[in-house]
């Protein structure tokens, strides 16, 4: 794995969705290549199928022609329990509404990968705290999440794709729901994510944030139309 | 995933909609229950018929009828004197002595139930009697005695004892000390011919007549010493009298011309034939006792055997001598069955009650899915497989149930205990000493517990099929 020139290769992707009787293509022949530890934006218009592509590589939706190799393997192969296992071990989501369970508090929220994942109670607890004093609310691991502000939620939600060490993270408007100052907070901390190793795709439709990146993906209608950075 | 977090998650998302899953635990509560009421109503009973059935000692006994044809043992037991109708023997002491050297039998009680007694009279109150037992005082019919004694192999005329709620009417309800040792009055039937019935001697008749037709009939009344006082648990409303002393309540006392009154009337007449003027010659009748019990055989006997294994093949032995004869083990069979099919009606009932339940499992299920879409998405996106979402639906589910048959069940205990407060009462009063016999085994809790789990469980398999079947792309954007 570490010796591959990419961590991801999706090669002819096509993914067509039916909707109200007629057929579209969410995604058209897509080619894409990713190596490891880059910082990717995929960018586009509402509808032009970012978030296809985003969930494909993350494995919660599959392709119906191509491939898609992560690591080497194909994922598109799996079946659900491989799927998920690997969605479990080497994807991180962070979604734009953060997707928290209100009512829990931000350990439980953390270690919820990790309960999949069959780790212990201790090592759960263990790994839930060193994930929130990442992302800064250590003083905040009793809180339940519908105590904490916009910024901390999507921090706890980046806590909880930390939690199982992934080697991707998938970012779906991170910022969308967040002002700009909370928004800036939450890319310094992907910034230093993605410093520290991991490749991060974020799909965004604000250009400011996507010029952060290593290189910007353009996807228009279910092509790729233009690759920067 | 590991067993313990899918019980606490479930655990915790059940308790997070504290209100319906409440509702929902208490329509399994109120399903639960009442199987659990009937069931322990069933096998209370079944094991009270049972336990009497060991201390009467009715599974050693093989009932012995006039009617050769009778197969069973409680038929056996009714179906003498005058019930016997069509392949008739007479049960005399000679059958009784060959009964008794049947291999394996024991003992033989010589039963004679026949209606001589009409009522029983105390301090001015009379009670119409339903029924005089005589048999055998040796001890195969086994009484239990409130107050006294039972009647014993030395009791010959004069003694009897009556069940308790005789002893009730008459004022002794709890104190049935206070009427051993009193004496009361029995009251025979119209035409009563046996022992201290004063018969009149036949009136004189010119030509053909029955010497006995007395218009004057009236009922004899004859008095007994209370020994003991029985509970009702074998008999209500009933009196025992000794054996000997039936035999000559059931004696016959008739006027009769023997011979030796017949050739007395003849000299009368001849005598009168010799005189002139008129002549009323007295016609001689001699008093003639017939011992109808004798002539008639007993109304049944019981026969003990040595153990209850051997109860059949006395049965089959005694047969053969020409009486009719059954063990008990069939009819209690019976019983059993019958009991069973009770159960099972009831246990149905009480069934239905928890199918309604599994429906609002179904419901509360399906809408709990409903709510949660987004969470089973987000569960997905972190790596849980869709037969993890299915597990942990299913035993959210299987919780519901399980929750309302404990609860059922504890609900179900109280109601039986305090039903058995009141069955005490009941059976107190009625001096049947038996007690708690609404019964809630080991086995019938946890089988409670069982369905109504496996019953939540089954409900919870279409919802969780369906959250398990969700997609996680369109979970994670259900608004």
């Amino acid at each position: 794995m570490a010796d591959a020139e990419y961590v991801i290769e999706l090669t002819n992707v096509t993914r067509t969705y039916k909707l109200g009787g007629e057929t579209f293509n969410a995604l058209d022949n897509v080619s894409l290549s990713v190596k490891p530890g880059e910082f990717i934006a995929i960018i586009g218009p509402s509808g032009s199928g970012k978030s296809t592509l985003a969930n494909i590589i993350g494995g919660l939706d599959r392709p119906d022609n191509g491939t898609v190799l992560v690591d080497g393997n194909d994922i598109s192969k799996l079946h659900d329990g491989q799927l998920s296992a690997y969605r479990n071990h080497h994807i991180g989501f962070v979604f734009q509404s953060f997707n928290l369970q209100g009512n829990n508090t931000t350990m439980e929220n953390v270690m919820l990968p990790l309960v999949f994942a069959k780790l212990s109670r201790k090592e759960r607890n263990a790994r839930a705290i060193e994930c929130l004093q990442s992302v800064g609310l250590g003083d905040r691991l009793k809180h339940k999440t519908n105590q904490l502000s916009g910024g901390q939620r999507q921090r706890v939600a980046i806590a909880r794709a930390l939690a199982v060490k992934p080697s991707i993270i998938v970012a779906d408007e991170p910022t969308g729901n967040l002002d700009s100052a909370r928004g800036q907070e939450i890319m310094s901390l992907l910034h230093k994510l993605n410093k520290e190793g991991i490749t991060l795709l974020i799909i965004t439709h604000d250009q400011s944030l996507a010029n952060q990146a290593h290189r910007i993906v353009e996807i228009r209608d279910g092509k790729l139309t233009g690759r920067r950075g | 995933m590991r067993f313990s977090d899918y019980v606490l998650i479930a655990l915790r998302n059940i308790w997070r909609a504290k209100l319906r899953s409440a509702l929902t635990i208490f329509a399994v509560v109120i399903g639960a229950m009442s199987v659990t009421i009937m069931l322990a109503l069933v096998t209370g009973a079944k094991s009270f018929f049972l336990s009497q059935v060991e201390a009467n000692g009715t599974l050693q006994q093989v009932a012995i009828s006039p009617q050769q044809d009778i197969t069973n043992f409680n038929d056996a037991q009714h179906s003498g004197g005058g019930n016997c109708s069509a392949n008739c023997v007479k049960l005399t002491d000679d059958i009784a002595g060959k009964i008794r050297a049947v291999p394996h039998v024991v003992g033989v009680t010589r039963v004679a139930n026949q209606g001589m007694l009409a009522a029983i009279g105390y301090n001015g109150q009379l009670l119409t009697l339903n029924q005089t037992n005589a048999y055998d005082a040796n001890g195969i019919i086994v009484n239990n005695v409130l107050a006294g004694r039972d009647l014993n192999a030395s009791d010959a005329t004069g003694v009897i004892t009556m069940t308790s709620d005789y002893a009730d009417k008459f004022g002794f309800k709890g104190n049935y000390q206070g009427i051993i040792g009193k004496t009361v009055k029995l009251q025979t039937q119209n035409f009563y011919r046996g022992v201290g019935a004063t018969v009149q001697p036949p009136q004189q008749c010119d030509g053909p007549c029955n010497p006995n037709n007395h218009p004057d009939d009236q009922p004899t009344t004859l008095t007994a010493q209370v020994v003991g006082i029985i509970d009702t648990s074998n008999e209500s409303k009933s009196i025992r009298v000794p054996l000997e002393w039936m035999r000559q309540m059931q004696e016959n006392q008739m006027y009769q011309m023997t011979a030796a009154d017949q050739a007395a009337n003849e000299a009368e007449q001849t005598k009168c034939q010799r005189q002139p003027g008129p002549c009323n010659p007295t016609q001689h009748f001699s008093l003639i006792v017939t011992d109808m019990l004798a002539q008639n055989g007993y109304s049944s006997m019981i026969a003990k055997v040595d153990n209850s294994k051997n109860a059949a093949s006395a049965a089959t032995a005694i047969k053969k001598l020409g009486v009719g004869a059954a063990d008990a083990s069939a009819s209690v069979k019976q019983q059993l069955t019958v009991f069973n099919i009770v159960g099972l009606v009831l246990g149905g009932i009480g069934g239905i009650a928890l199918a309604v339940a599994a429906v609002g499992v179904v419901n509360t299920m399906v809408m709990a899915i409903l709510e949660r879409t987004r969470e089973i998405g987000v569960m997905r996106a972190v790596g849980a497989k869709r037969s993890t979402v299915r597990s942990l639906f299913t035993i959210e589910a299987s919780l519901l149930g399980f929750w309302g048959g404990v609860i059922g069940v504890l609900a179900g205990f109280g109601l039986t205990r305090i039903a058995n407060i009141l069955v005490n009462k009941q059976l107190a009063s009625q001096s049947v000493k038996a007690h708690n016999i609404i019964g809630l085994p080991l086995w019938l809790i946890l089988a409670v517990i069982g369905i109504a789990t496996l019953i939540g469980m089954l409900a919870g398999l279409y919802p969780a099929a369906r959250a398990a079947k969700l997609d996680p792309v369109e979970a994670l954007r259900y608004e």
